[in-house]
């Protein structure tokens, strides 16, 4: 029955109904609101399709031409910025060789402080609960895994959004906004975390320490630090940290 | 009655050609603004950059299904665009502080208005787009082959089913759609408008 109606908006689209059907389809636009709602949604999708996939390819390509100009635009300036510290050296080759990590710490902190990247050693996302949406976890993990964390991020607060009691995605995505220096979103999560009862309390206290720890506000790491009782897994980093600071 | 285009409708033209050179000036000239209002919003560049991108793909969609026609500076209106959609952001990521730092950006009602109309029809394209990947896989193909190739006699033979079926069944799963979209909370929203 229903079927025939929708039957008839694909004929009244196409300009196929005879002038007796035409007039009933005229007729009944007009004397039921279910009717006339259901053929103006039905209206616009075919009107919204048509475009999106007519224009697949075009928007595929002016992704690729707004990524490429971003790049150049938005994100050089921020790599320029972060280098004029450590101007001698590649930014970009920095990220990726984290040993050297190490070295430049003696040249630029040489004031002796730790550096955040020392610390900075996430143990990989592992997702154990499987279920719906494998595809998106396990892209999440690659991601977050690979330090892609802009991608992480995304695909995590996605999954997130849809079991947002899962306290591990939380703390994940924490992590992600700090790398990304994003430290309030970072720090609200760490502490919502911190100040609950699951088996990750701990952890997010570890991590808050780390975003103060970045941000170098070293009283409060330090206070954070000392919060961390000796019975638990991050006892040893915490101490190893404090002794440094 | 006549719409008249602002002098920088050529930026919209700019995207349904790909015109990467005046492309090129709308992010030398408009983002720096944006870039500084995500970073001083608990953002980094990498946030904003996705924002520009997301804001510039949706007013193609628009364009090139509405042929949206931009009747004032192209500044102010991409600004407002990308601002709204990082407050939105913000509000997904579970940031309580979602009130933007404001600077003093004096907005027309004309400027408003057009705002508004992207707006919306993002939410409509979000939507559709969502609804569309509800619907089994074999709904999806057949819609995706028919408007694609448009013509159903080849539809049909693409598909190896006989013409009257693929039209049956192209009805068929856009009435499919058509249900989904109405039963949804956000088209309540979107049609309260």
């Amino acid at each position: 029955m229903e079927d025939v109606r929708y039957i008839t908006f694909e004929k009244y689209l196409n300009k196929e109904l005879t002038s007796e059907e035409m007039a009933d389809f005229e007729k009944q636009l007009i004397a039921n609101t279910d009717f006339k709602q259901e053929f103006e949604i039905y209206k616009a999708l075919e009107t919204s399709l048509n475009s999106t996939f007519e224009n697949e390819e075009k928007e595929t390509e002016l992704k690729a031409t707004l990524t490429n100009l971003g790049k150049k635009y938005i994100k050089e300036e921020t790599v320029k910025k972060e280098t004029k510290v450590i101007s001698l050296f590649n930014y970009k080759k920095l990220l990726v060789a984290a040993s050297i990590a190490v070295l430049i710490g003696l040249f630029v902190f040489n004031n002796g402080d730790p550096a955040y990247s020392d610390f900075a050693n996430h143990t990989n996302l592992e997702f154990t609960v499987r279920g719906e949406n494998d595809e998106m976890r396990s892209k999440a993990e690659e991601a977050f895994n690979t330090k892609n964390y802009t991608e992480a991020l995304k695909l995590i607060t996605k999954i997130g959004n849809q079991d947002l009691k899962d306290t591990e995605i939380q703390l994940y995505r924490g992590i992600c906004y700090l790398e990304l220096n994003s430290y309030d979103a970072a720090e609200g999560l760490f502490n919502k975390i911190s100040n609950g009862d699951s088996a990750f309390k701990y952890k997010a206290t570890w991590y808050k320490a780390l975003t103060y720890l970045k941000q170098e506000q070293f009283e409060k790491c330090k206070n954070t630090l000392k919060t961390i009782p000796e019975s638990t897994e991050e006892y040893e980093l915490a101490q190893k940290l404090l002794k440094k600071l | 009655m006549s719409i008249k285009k602002h002098a920088d409708h050529i930026y919209i033209e700019a995207l349904l050609k790909n015109d990467s050179r005046v492309l090129s000036k709308v992010y030398e000239r408009f983002s720096p603004k944006i870039v500084a209002m995500v970073k001083k919003n608990s953002g980094c560049a990498d946030d904003a950059q996705d924002i520009i991108q997301e804001t510039l793909v949706t007013i193609f969609h628009q364009a090139s299904e509405k042929n949206f026609i931009l009747t004032c500076p192209f500044d102010a209106y991409f600004y407002l665009l990308c601002k709204r959609k990082w407050l939105n952001e913000l509000k997904k990521r579970g940031n309580k502080r979602v009130t933007i730092v404001e600077d003093v950006t004096s907005i027309t009602e004309e400027q408003e208005q057009q705002v508004e109309e992207t707006e919306i029809f993002e939410q409509q394209h979000q939507l559709f787009e969502l609804k569309f990947k509800e619907l089994g896989q074999k709904c999806q193909e057949l819609l995706k082959t028919t408007f694609k190739i448009k013509s159903m006699e080849k539809v049909a033979e693409a598909l190896g089913v006989t013409y009257g079926y693929a039209r049956k069944k192209k009805s068929q799963c856009m009435g499919q759609l058509t249900k989904l979209v109405k039963a949804s909370n956000e088209f309540q929203q979107l049609n309260s408008y």
